[in-house]
């Protein structure tokens, strides 16, 4: 077995999340570490259809590509209609619903 | 016949509360007085069949507690015990009752005050008619009820406030022993009726009765007679009762409450014979008391706290001999010094009604011109209360000291008792003295309109004058028939007799000498060793502060006991454990913490979405993590 790929896959999805995580300033980043990380788990699926020699997991990848996308014009479509009533599109300035 | 001595004082009790405004006052006094003499002669009637012809008579009325092995009846008992203590009863309720229509005539509440007096006397002979422990209860704590109730009449003073939860609150201490020892007696025995009680305690020689449980029984007994009957410690409601009007002091707090405990003694003979440790505790209790209320009443300024006093040593005298086994002689006792006290109590209530409610003697005197009438009875009265030759009280109360030297194991009781003779004698003496035969101290205004009242007030001042006189020669052949006098030299016979003249003689002496000698003193102005005078007035106001302020009794039991006990409950039990701990363990305490912790936990809802997905990403990596391990 190959656990180099899975290393890198793993790697990528921590890094997306950190993204999230730590990110204090630019909504558009955070949208670039989400796109990461459904890369990271697209990466993973191919790996593992190859190990396990199955095609489900490749027809999840195609799956998945296709919602990001989707996920990605939404979100951004949010961030346009956000952008044209605050002015600003600043993570730190989305805190109007507290608990 | 038996059922209508209860009946008639209810009836009467019934009818002039609830109706007292259509009956009006003069109708209220006529019908409580009429209903209250008809009992009389039915108790005069039953002491015929039941002393006179001796037969007890048992009725038993319906069932009343019927729970497996405990069966009480309500039911009636007419013993010798029960008739002797129903004539004092009616009598004395009866000549009150006649008296009251008189002294309290322009009060506004006459059918109320007639009503209470008459529930009073009906619970007095429920108290002594039951024959079980039960239905003695009811009468027991009714009679508390009604003292209640009639001290606190004038219900606008705020002194008779005070004096009727005073009595309540202290003769409850009593009747919790008494319930006690119900208790434990339901535990001993199964019974609460007199007759099995009694027959069971027969097998006693045999060793079949617990010794313990019956010495237990006895002390609690004992303490609900120390309650009620004003013995050392349990004694100080009974001055403060005197706040009632004076007809209320009579009927209570001469004639039968304070009897009560006695009586109870009395009843519960068989136990106490059981029990020689309880005996001896009893004639010591009752020895000091005798002694103790002696010396206070010889310092009281007020008419009716100097017989308060004396009545408070007589019940010494009562409980003292129930404790060398003589209960006929307590009983005889009990029924003579319902007579005289009566009287004293009566009279001094004439004397208070003609100088306008004026109770201080030191703002009487010279009373004797005017209330002539009043004067004999008080002295009729005086002198059977010390036990002067052929009155009443002497037929008893030499009795009781003869009996006493007796018992050589507890002559200091003698001595007591003895010494109290001589102080009774003396206050006795001083009272009538300080109110009639002395110069006048009181107001000319008042001093020329005292004059003696209307019938209603001399009638029973009369009558109990002549019971008085003739009650102890009368009974003693009844009362008495079983007890042996015993045989002592005449030296000692005699003591108690010269020691009481001693001491009448000498309060005449005292008086009369201080008065001349004061009078001496601020014609010539001697005054000599001035220091030595001092020291002796300095002594003399000490001993005197002391016993007038009755041995500093009220102010020991309010400062370490009454105080405490305040401070404890609103320290303690109010606001540390009802405020503090009961409400921080309980709603307050739980709902403060819930509101903090929902506070804190709203609070990880901060609004950054970078929170939420770290808060989302670790719950989803335990979730997995822990999916792991189940």
């Amino acid at each position: 077995m190959d656990y180099k790929y899975t290393r890198v896959g793993v790697i990528l999805l921590i890094l997306g999340v950190l993204g999230v995580v730590l990110n204090r300033k630019n909504l558009i980043i955070m949208l670039m570490s989400i796109e990461l990380m459904l890369l990271a788990v697209s990466f993973l699926f191919l790996k593992i259809s190859k190990v396990i020699d199955n095609i489900i997991g490749q027809i999840f990848t195609l799956m998945i590509l296709t919602v990001a996308a989707a996920e990605s014009a939404i979100g951004l479509a949010i961030f346009v209609a956000y952008y044209r009533i605050r002015g600003t599109i600043g993570v730190s300035s989305l805190n109007l619903l507290r608990g | 016949m038996y059922i209508l001595v209860l009946f008639m004082p209810l009836l009467s009790a019934i009818v002039s509360g609830f109706f007292g405004r259509k009956i009006g006052v003069k109708g209220a006094g006529v019908l409580t007085s009429s209903c209250i003499v008809i009992s009389l002669i039915v108790s005069c009637c039953i002491f015929y069949e039941t002393v006179l012809n001796s037969s007890v008579t048992y009725i038993k009325l319906w069932r009343w507690f019927d729970s497996e092995l405990l069966t009480t009846h309500f039911g009636l008992q007419f013993d010798s015990l029960t008739s002797t203590m129903l004539i004092v009863i009616t009598t004395i309720s009866a000549l009150v009752h006649i008296y009251s229509t008189g002294y309290m005539s322009g009060d506004p509440h006459i059918p109320r005050f007639m009503s209470y007096l008459s529930l009073f006397t009906f619970l007095m002979i429920v108290l002594v008619t039951s024959d079980n422990y039960v239905q003695l209860f009811i009468g027991w704590e009714g009679v508390g009820l009604c003292s209640y109730l009639l001290i606190n009449f004038w219900l606008t003073r705020i002194q008779a406030n005070k004096a009727a939860m005073k009595a309540m609150l202290i003769n409850r201490v009593g009747d919790i022993g008494l319930v006690l020892a119900m208790i434990k007696i339901i535990e001993e025995f199964g019974a609460l009726e007199f007759s099995t009680i009694y027959s069971l305690l027969s097998l006693n020689q045999i060793g079949y009765i617990n010794k313990e449980g019956i010495t237990i029984i006895c002390l609690l007994l004992f303490i609900g007679a120390v309650g009620k009957s004003a013995q050392l410690g349990l004694h100080t409601w009974l001055p403060d009762a005197m706040e009632g009007p004076t007809p209320v002091s009579a009927l209570i707090h001469a004639a039968t409450m304070v009897t009560a405990g006695v009586f109870l003694i009395i009843r519960s003979g068989p136990f106490f014979e059981g029990s020689p440790l309880v005996l001896t505790i009893i004639t010591i209790v009752g020895a000091l008391t005798a002694l103790f209320a002696a010396t206070v009443g010889v310092t009281q300024n007020d008419l009716k706290k100097v017989v308060a006093y004396s009545t408070c040593s007589q019940l010494g005298y009562m409980v003292m001999i129930c404790g060398l086994s003589n209960y006929s002689v307590s009983l005889f006792h009990l029924m003579n010094h319902a007579f005289f006290k009566a009287l004293l109590f009566l009279s001094a209530g004439s004397v208070i009604h003609a100088v306008s409610d004026e109770q201080d003697m030191r703002k009487m005197g010279g009373l004797i011109k005017s209330l002539s009438f009043t004067y004999v009875m008080i002295l009729i009265g005086s002198l059977s209360l010390m036990g002067f030759p052929y009155l009443t009280g002497f037929y008893s109360k030499d009795l009781i000291l003869e009996l006493i030297y007796e018992k050589y194991y507890i002559a200091f009781a003698y001595w007591l008792g003895s010494f109290s003779a001589l102080l009774t004698a003396f206050y006795s003496i001083r009272l009538v003295y300080l109110t009639f035969i002395t110069n006048t101290n009181s107001k000319k205004r008042i001093f020329i309109r005292a004059h003696e009242s209307n019938w209603n007030i001399t009638l029973p001042l009369l009558l109990l004058a002549f019971g008085s006189i003739f009650v102890g020669y009368f009974g003693k052949e009844l009362i008495l028939s079983n007890i042996i006098p015993p045989i002592i030299s005449n030296s000692v016979k005699v003591v108690p007799l010269l020691l009481s003249l001693l001491g009448a003689l000498l309060a005449f002496v005292v008086y009369d000498y201080i008065s001349l000698k004061l009078k001496f003193i601020r014609i010539r102005g001697l005054v000599e060793k001035a220091e030595w005078r001092g020291l002796m007035l300095d002594l003399y106001y000490m001993v005197y502060t002391f016993f007038n302020s009755a041995w500093q009794f009220n102010y020991v039991i309010n400062h370490f006991i009454v105080l405490n006990i305040l401070n404890f409950a609103h320290l303690v039990t109010y606001r540390i454990i009802d405020r503090g701990l009961l409400e921080i363990i309980g709603p307050n305490g739980i709902s403060r913490l819930l509101i903090r912790l929902t506070q804190k936990i709203s609070n990880l809802q901060s609004g950054m979405v970078f929170n939420y997905v770290l808060i989302m990403i670790i719950f989803t990596a335990l979730f997995i993590s822990g999916y792991r391990y189940f």
